[in-house]
């Protein structure tokens, strides 16, 4: 088998998809790109059994054929090789022969059929949405999942579908966010869940732009498809959480800041508070909100204080601010409006401004203080 | 560095701690020998008053034979919440008094005085500190005041009770050299009766011996000796710090092997101590559960778990690891639990598994016991059967 292929051009092809493939694989051939051609179509996969990436591009060959590639070894070659054409042949024992103009470069590749089959899309539900939407989701939820591996539920993000929306949540039973599509229409009420690791592939990978996505899913698999380049993951099989009965109704008070000055501040003091909490207690009286933090095992301490839009009752409340913080930095706009009730429930962020077709809803739970 | 320099330490100590502190509650205990430890057969005394040690009653003897000695000393069960008490209400008043200081013990304190002699007279200073702490806590404490940590606190042992004595610089040698060499701490029992065999009684026979000698004896523990001995100690004044771990645990009056009663001891124990590490804003990632069997063999088990303060995340660890621990067929003697990875914070709420009507009744439970005592209110599991 043979073909030839531009080296940057296959270069940015494997790059897209190398993120698929673990560095320590219990498979020996999980390290490779399964090639295949199909008339002067260029096929690459990698897979780490849970995932698999798929992407397509056009090379000159005259014959069909499969072979599978160590990943490693052609990525780190072709990053030194200047952009030309380069010829690959292969022989009936997988050796793989690179010819560039420089000279030759021999890599063994290994038998295709042993490659790991990919799951096969029967009995699926379709919808389509835009690239950019999926990527903005998966931005504005994907810093709230869990890394917990005894509650495999928590550790991907729930996609929850509506004839009219397209609900995305995460959690780590410490906060939960909550974005909603609302230019998305799915074929039925449905809802399953994604791991983190596809995810974030998927934010990589795709470009974010109006390009239409069709995604698909079955119970086990969810299919991701952007033009030639396609994504298959397993789901995580678990319930969620039911989070709705959690996400307060009737928080009575309502705080607004400026989120750029609020962040910063979180930023400044959260430096004096312990590592490990980063708790940080706000003081809420009037328009003026304090923040302190301290270490004592240090004595370390940070106070700052600023002006806030505030209705409610005086109260002291302590929150993790790594949690503020990351959230913080998804809400898109000026300021936020903070809703709070008593020093032990949780607290709502949301943007003052959304965008349209968009709703975020960010929840913190805040650290018991004595009183 | 300050090391090369002269420095001024004073070792404070308070006298006979626990007794005095008890006979603040008590007056009535004033001038009589009291014992304070625990009253049965297994017991031993943790402290006694001078006129205990009179009759040749010591701490760390037990409990039986102190009785034997002196049968109408007065016992008196500890209270180590009151003494935690007082001892920190000393360290408060220490800590708003000098620059730098470090607690040794429950009752003891290094302070460094170093440069403040020229304005203020270190005898002077740790005077008024002395009489100070009388004033505001009732307590007698003693002080020795030397050039570094070593002489301060033999120093002070010799002048006790409620006695001051100042070494000067370049008269250490001289100050310990007619003293019994079991009077240098770390000088324990067997090094002193190995020691005496030699015919070395007194400190000066000790640093007049080649401090190769001292190595060959007893290794590095006897350069160590021998520096001691004469008069030399750099070790800095660390200043305070925090504990590092609580833990809590109970040899019980007969070895058990009910497992009810175990576990309910367990219970209590555990409740107890975590209710101490919300009381002090601290949370743990570490729990250890302690076992000792009737022929002593100690076992220890623990698990790093995310930092927490809660009953019901450190209950159901500390049963877990107690059923992990105890597989033996045997009597057990002693179960002991403690929280280690201590950090400063309060606890996450969680949002699936905490119920606001769970973190109300905690907190209500923490502020009744916090108003009424921690012994008030209890799970039932962890309650003693009347």
């Amino acid at each position: 088998m043979k073909f030839i292929v531009s080296a940057s051009s296959l270069l940015k092809h494997l790059q897209q998809i190398s993120g698929v493939i673990n560095a320590n694989t219990v498979l020996p051939i999980l390290e490779d790109f399964l090639f295949d051609i199909d008339g002067k179509k260029l096929n690459i996969i990698a897979t780490d059994l849970e995932t698999v990436m798929r992407v397509q591009m056009d090379v000159e060959s005259k014959e069909n054929g499969k072979v599978c590639i160590p990943a490693k070894i052609l990525i780190d070659s072709l990053k030194n090789i200047a952009d030309q054409p380069l010829s690959f042949n292969i022989d009936k024992n997988y050796a793989v022969e690179i010819t560039s103009d420089n000279g030759k470069y021999k890599v063994m590749g290994e038998n295709p059929d042993n490659f790991p089959k990919e799951p096969v899309a029967d009995d699926t539900n379709t919808f389509t949405m835009s690239s950019t939407a999926l990527v903005t989701a998966i931005n504005n939820t994907l810093f709230a999942v869990s890394s917990d591996d005894l509650r495999p539920a928590m550790t991907g993000v729930f996609f929850e579908l509506k004839k009219e929306a397209l609900q995305f949540v995460a959690t780590d039973a410490h906060r939960l966010v909550r974005y909603k599509r609302t230019d998305v229409t799915c074929p039925k009420t449905d809802s399953f869940i994604v791991p983190k690791k596809p995810l974030n592939l998927l934010k990589n990978a795709l470009p974010n732009n109006e390009d239409e996505l069709s995604i698909s899913y079955n119970s086990n698999h969810l299919f991701v498809t952007h033009g030639s380049t396609q994504l298959v993951c397993r789901l995580i099989d678990a319930r969620f959480p039911d989070y709705k009965v959690v996400i307060p109704t009737d928080n009575p008070y309502k705080l607004v800041v400026n989120k750029q000055d609020f962040q910063n501040a979180l930023r400044r003091v959260s430096v004096f508070s312990n590592k490990s909490t980063n708790q940080v207690a706000l003081n809420i009286s009037g328009s003026e909100l304090q923040l302190a933090a301290q270490d004592v095992d240090f004595s370390f301490e940070g106070n700052e204080r600023m002006n806030c839009q505030y209705d409610g009752e005086d109260l002291q409340i302590a929150f993790n601010a790594k949690f503020l913080i990351e959230m913080l930095g998804v809400a898109d706009s000026a300021e936020v409006k903070v809703e709070l009730s008593t020093p032990t429930k949780a607290g709502i962020i949301k943007p003052t401004e959304q965008g349209d077709n968009e709703d975020v809803l960010m929840l913190v739970m805040p650290l018991m203080l004595n009183n | 560095m300050l090391y090369h320099q002269e420095r001024h330490i004073t070792h404070l100590d308070l006298d006979t701690f626990f007794v005095s502190v008890e006979c603040l509650r008590n007056p009535a205990l004033l001038g009589k020998p009291v014992l304070i430890g625990g009253s049965g057969d297994r017991g031993v005394v943790a402290s006694c008053s001078y006129e205990a040690r009179k009759f040749g009653i010591h701490s760390a003897m037990p409990m039986k034979i102190a009785r034997r000695l002196c049968s109408h000393a007065i016992i008196v069960r500890g209270d180590m919440e009151a003494y935690s008490k007082y001892s920190r209400l000393v360290t408060n008043i220490i800590q708003d008094t000098v620059p730098l200081f470090e607690k040794s013990s429950i009752d003891e304190f290094y302070v460094d005085l170093t440069g403040m002699d020229k304005f203020f007279g270190c005898q002077l200073f740790s005077g008024e500190l002395k009489k100070k702490i009388y004033k505001e806590s009732g307590l007698p404490i003693s002080f020795g005041l030397a050039s570094n940590k070593l002489i301060s606190k033999v120093a002070t042992n010799e002048v006790k009770p409620n006695g001051q004595i100042e070494i000067p610089f370049g008269n250490e040698k001289i100050y310990l050299a007619p003293l019994s060499i079991a009077k240098l701490p770390g000088v324990g029992k067997q090094t002193a009766l190995l020691l005496f065999k030699m015919g070395v009684e007194t400190v000066k026979v000790l640093s007049e011996i080649p401090i190769e000698m001292m190595q060959n004896l007893l290794g590095k523990s006897g350069t160590d000796l021998w520096r001691k001995a004469n008069g030399i100690d750099e070790t800095p004044v660390v200043p305070f710090h925090e504990q590092k771990s609580i833990s809590t645990e109970n040899t019980f009056q007969q070895d058990t092997i009910d497992i009810h009663f175990l576990n309910s001891e367990l219970v209590r124990m555990t409740e107890k101590i975590a209710f101490e590490l919300r009381q002090q804003n601290k949370l743990t990632g570490c729990i250890t559960v302690k076992l000792r069997y009737s022929n002593f063999e100690t076992f220890t088990r623990q698990l790093t778990i995310p930092y927490t303060n809660a009953d019901h995340i450190i209950l159901k660890t500390a049963k877990e690891l107690f059923a992990k621990l105890y597989e033996r067929r045997m009597l057990i003697r002693l179960i002991g639990i403690r929280f280690t990875n201590l950090i400063p914070g309060n606890y996450q709420i969680s949002l699936f598994d905490d119920t606001q009507e769970s973190i109300n009744l905690y907190q209500a439970i923490d502020s009744v016991k916090k108003r009424f005592g921690e012994d008030l209110l209890i799970r039932a599991t962890g309650a003693r059967k009347v």
